[in-house]
This record gives structure tokens, sequence and C-alpha cells, in this order.
């Protein structure tokens, strides 16, 4: 069962990988002779202009700059959604949760309009506006559900101490809520490292995409004409850091997105 | 009251971004869908006195794509279902090198989709892919993955799945670490077989589980673009174009802003009525469920 599961998860990867260590002429016949292995196609991409880790350089600024601004937004307003009662707090929640559902392909049009009119496009921290929006929902109810877990006394105890709003946020409350506070950070990261349909429109210059679209149009061209060999390296490429961040990371991710089941 | 203004200060600023993105699309496109904005008005938006709903009732392409849209997401949803449901049992027994199982099995998640739709794309290549080869070395003739219009959609679908799966499986793992173990050993002490446990105890306490993935996952299906625009481009001769794919072609292919808005907002009202005919069909079923289970 285990090795069904990991043949399934792994096997379209490892097939990835050994395509962009062949040559071309053997990936459509069996070379009748001599070496068929080759480091040929990363060199092509990485090569390239601009060379790929350009790309991979743009989406982690990207990332990073939106999971900071996903934490600055979400950390006030899922501590002020902890506090209120009533109609407020039932009427945000679920509004945030409809939100988090929403099929964000449909926001492109009208977020393209924005980035023209306000001069944001081809700007990855411009980027991040948009991309921290489409975090937010999900980000501020894992942070709610975090606030919830936390004892009330504590704060009432800080409060009587004399201790100001911001105060206790920064010296009480946040140091307790870090597994809460990293498990959100890299579920934001990962969306906005993966996200496509915005970036498709908001980014046009070639040195400033962002992984998914500079993949994206690696294939744009006819079915035919898919260099797959150099494809497959940059696929490899760029899917070492996330092997990497999820294989470090598994439990914060799997707690997150659990704790969000749980409490959402 | 004044905790209550310093919480709705506090919340403000995020409340504002949200509005921006999520409200302000929508309000405009209820605006530019009953004007007509394309290249034939130089993209100056002129009223139009609903003449796109009343293209949208009679556009042919539209309701095929819709058909194509929901038929995606209701097979796609409901493989996810089923294996999501498998590994999260996997995911869920105390095996040797669980974490690291976890981790890898979450991968094809973690990925974005136009990479592994590239993927899929050189796998499923006709005639030079490798499941072209194999079926070649078992005597078979290659098939046509990508190119036979009957069947291509199926095999979107199963990219799809493969890269959804795990995340639904980690909602319904969830769930199963909330069951009480004592529970099942309760029942095991009764003589009840895994599939017996399965059925009367694990599926009727994973139902809110079970909802929340459909839901969820029935919105992103239904809203789906970036993995047809890569794989298959909405081809062949669009037996796999969807609505969201179709609505970005209006908008900027044909550069027809007015009709793109009103494909958007159509597509959204489409969802929403899934959604909540979705969402009654399993409350209905999980209080069955629960009955049952109480009887």
């Amino acid at each position: 069962m285990r090795l069904l599961a990991l043949l399934w998860s792994l096997g379209p990867l490892l097939w990835q990988l050994r395509t962009s260590l062949l040559r071309p002429e053997a990936l459509v016949a069996p070379l009748p002779e001599g070496n068929p292995w080759t480091l040929a196609n990363y060199q092509l991409v990485l090569s390239g202009d601009p060379p790929f880790w350009q790309y991979l350089a743009n989406s982690t600024l990207v990332g990073l700059a939106t999971t900071l601004l996903t934490l600055l937004l979400a950390v006030p307003c899922a501590y002020g959604l902890q506090t209120l009662r009533g109609p407020i707090r039932w009427g945000v929640g679920l509004a945030l949760v409809a939100a988090a559902m929403f099929p964000t392909v449909l926001l492109f049009l009208a977020l393209l309009e924005i980035a023209r009119n306000f001069g944001l496009a081809n700007n990855l921290l411009a980027l991040s506006l948009p991309y921290a929006a489409l975090s937010l929902p999900l980000a501020v109810l894992l942070l709610r559900a975090a606030f919830a877990d936390l004892p009330g006394e504590l704060e009432d105890a800080a409060r009587l101490e004399g201790l100001g709003l911001g105060q206790r946020l920064r010296f009480v409350l946040l140091p307790l809520l870090g597994p809460a506070l990293a498990s959100t950070a890299i579920l934001v990261f990962l969306a906005s490292w993966n996200e496509y349909a915005i970036a498709l429109t908001w980014i046009s210059r070639s040195d400033l995409l962002t992984l998914p679209i500079a993949i994206a149009r690696i294939g744009g061209g006819s079915v035919f004409t898919i260099p797959y060999g150099a494809f497959a390296a940059a696929t490899v490429l760029g899917s070492l850091p996330l092997l990497l961040l999820v294989l470090l990371a598994q439990r914060s991710i799997v707690s997150g997105l659990t704790r969000g089941a749980v409490k959402g | 009251m004044k905790s209550r203004t310093v919480a709705l200060v506090l919340m403000l600023p995020a409340l504002l971004l949200l509005a921006a993105v999520f409200v302000y699309p929508l309000l405009r496109y209820g605006w530019l869908s009953l004007h007509a904005s394309s290249v034939l008005t130089g993209l100056v938006p002129v009223p139009n006195g609903g003449a796109n709903w009343g293209r949208l009732l009679d556009d042919a392409r539209f309701w095929t794509d819709a058909g194509q849209t929901l038929r995606f997401a209701l097979c796609s949803v409901a493989l996810e279902l089923v294996g999501g449901l498998a590994l999260a049992l996997l995911l869920h027994r105390p095996l040797r090198g669980r974490g690291p199982l976890r981790a890898l099995t979450l991968l094809p998640w973690a990925l974005p989709t136009t990479v592994m739709a590239l993927g899929w794309r050189w796998i499923l290549n006709d005639p030079h892919g490798p499941l072209n080869a194999a079926i070649r070395s078992l005597g078979g003739s290659s098939y046509g993955f990508l190119s036979t219009p009957a069947t291509t959609w199926f095999f979107v679908v199963l990219a799809d799945v493969w890269k959804t799966m795990p995340f639904v499986a980690l909602l319904l793992l969830a769930g199963l670490q909330t069951i009480p173990l004592d529970l099942e050993e309760a029942l095991r002490l009764e003589g009840a077989s895994r599939l017996q446990i399965l059925r009367r105890l694990t599926l009727p306490l994973l139902v809110p589980y079970i909802s929340l993935a459909v839901l969820f996952r029935l919105a992103q299906a239904l809203g789906v673009f970036d993995l047809i625009q890569v794989l298959t481009g909405g081809g062949p001769a669009g037996s796999t174009e969807s609505l969201a794919l179709y609505a970005y072609l209006n908008a900027m292919r044909f550069l027809d802003f007015g009709y793109a808005s009103t494909v958007m907002l159509a597509t959204f009202l489409l969802l929403l009525v899934s959604l909540g005919g979705g969402w009654l069909l399993l409350r209905r079923h999980g209080l069955a469920r629960t009955t049952e289970r109480a009887a």
C-alpha cells in the first residue's frame, strides 16, 4: 500500500527527472549505441536569457513579500475577530470561508484593470497585494483558531500588569503562536509560489516572470515543438525548492491544514 | 463598546484589501456585463441594454462549456474523495516512516499546477510518451490521449486528481485524528471487521470533513483554469474547455471585456447554485447517516 501511494505520487515526478537527463534523440527512440544520459538540458535551461534561476528568485521575492504582508494584516484581523461577539463575528467568519473557497481565476479581469489604472503591472512587489488578499481568508481563519486556543487568563494577567494592546500582542500572545504562524506562513508562501492566472496577466516582461508562468511559456508553442528535455529540467529545478520545503515543514503543513479543517 | 471599536479598527486593513480584491471585481463585472466594451467600441464601455445576457442565453459554446466544467468537477471530486479517503486511512496508520511518507505523498499538491500540467503532456504524449511506449510494448498501438475529443477530458480529470488528492487526504486525516481510538477498539472487541468499523464508525464521524472537502474542492474544480490552459488549451475541438478558460479567452484573445464579464458572473452564479445544491444534498445525506447510526 505504501509503495503504491509513493509510486502514484512520485512516479510522474521521477519520470520528469529521467526525461531531463536524457539526450533529446533518446526520448524518441532508444539509442542504438552510445551514452543516452546528459546534463545538456540543465545547461540549456540555466544559460537561457534570462537564466532559470531568475524565475526562482522572482517567485521567492513575491512569496516572501506576500507572506510578510499577509501575516501583518492577518494577525491583527484574527485577534480582532476573536475578541468580537455577535453577528459581526459570525458574518465576517462566513465571508472569510466564502472568500477562501472562491476560484481566483474569476477575479483576474477586474484586477488587471486595477493594475493598469494604478500602474501596478510588471511589478513583483505590487503582485503581492492581490496575493495577500487571496491568502488572507485562510490565514485569518487559522490564526483566529490559534488565538482561541490561548488561555484567556493569560491576556487578562498581562492587561492587569498594565501592558497595552501592542505589548500584549508582541510579548505575550505572538510568542505562543509560533507554530501556528509558521504553518500559516508556509501555506501562504506555497499559494503565492503556485499562483497562475493573476501573474499571467500582470507580468509581461520576461525577466520578471514567476516560475509557473515561465514554465508554461516554455510549452507555449504547439504540442509538437515543446523541448521536453529542457522543460523536464526546468520542472526538476523548479520542484527542488518545494521538495525541500515540504520535507522540512511537513509537520507544520499537516498541522496547519488539519487545524484549519477542525476549527473552520 | 471600546474593545469592540478596537477590534473593528484592527480588522479594517485586512477587510479593505479583501473588499478591493473580492467584492469590487464582482460589482465591476455586474456593471461591465450591462455594457458593450470591446475592440468595436474602442474598449470604451457603452451601455447595451442587457444584450450580453441575451447573447449568453443563446451561446451554445457557453452551455457546452458549462456541461464540460460540471462533468470535470463532479468526476474529479468523486475520484479525489475515494482516493483521498484511502490515502488518509493509510497515512493515519502508525507505520514506520509515516512522516516522510506524508511529505512525499503531499508533494503533488505543493507543486505549481502548470509545472506538472506540462509534465502530464509529456507522459500522455502520442506517440513518444511513456504511457504509449508501455502500451506498444504490450502489443497495442499508440493512443491519442490528448487528441481524442471523446476521452481527453478524462485524462484531464486524472491529472487534476493526481494533484489535489493529497489535499483531500489531509482534510480527511484531520477528521480521522479526532476519532477516539477506544471507540474503534470497542467495536473491534465486539468482533466487527475492518470494513464494518469503516462503515459504522469512521465514515459517519467523517461526514463533516467529507462535506468540507467536497464543497471546497467543488468550488475550486468548477473554476478550473490553469491545468486546462496548459495541458490541452481547451482542445481537442474545445472538448475540454472550461467556463473559466472561455471567460479568459473572451477577455484576452477576443478582447471583449463586456461579454467576458458576463461569462465570469454567470460562472459565479452557476457555482453558487451548484454549491448550494451540493450543500443541501450533503446535509440531507449527513443527517440520514447520523440518524442511522443513532438507531
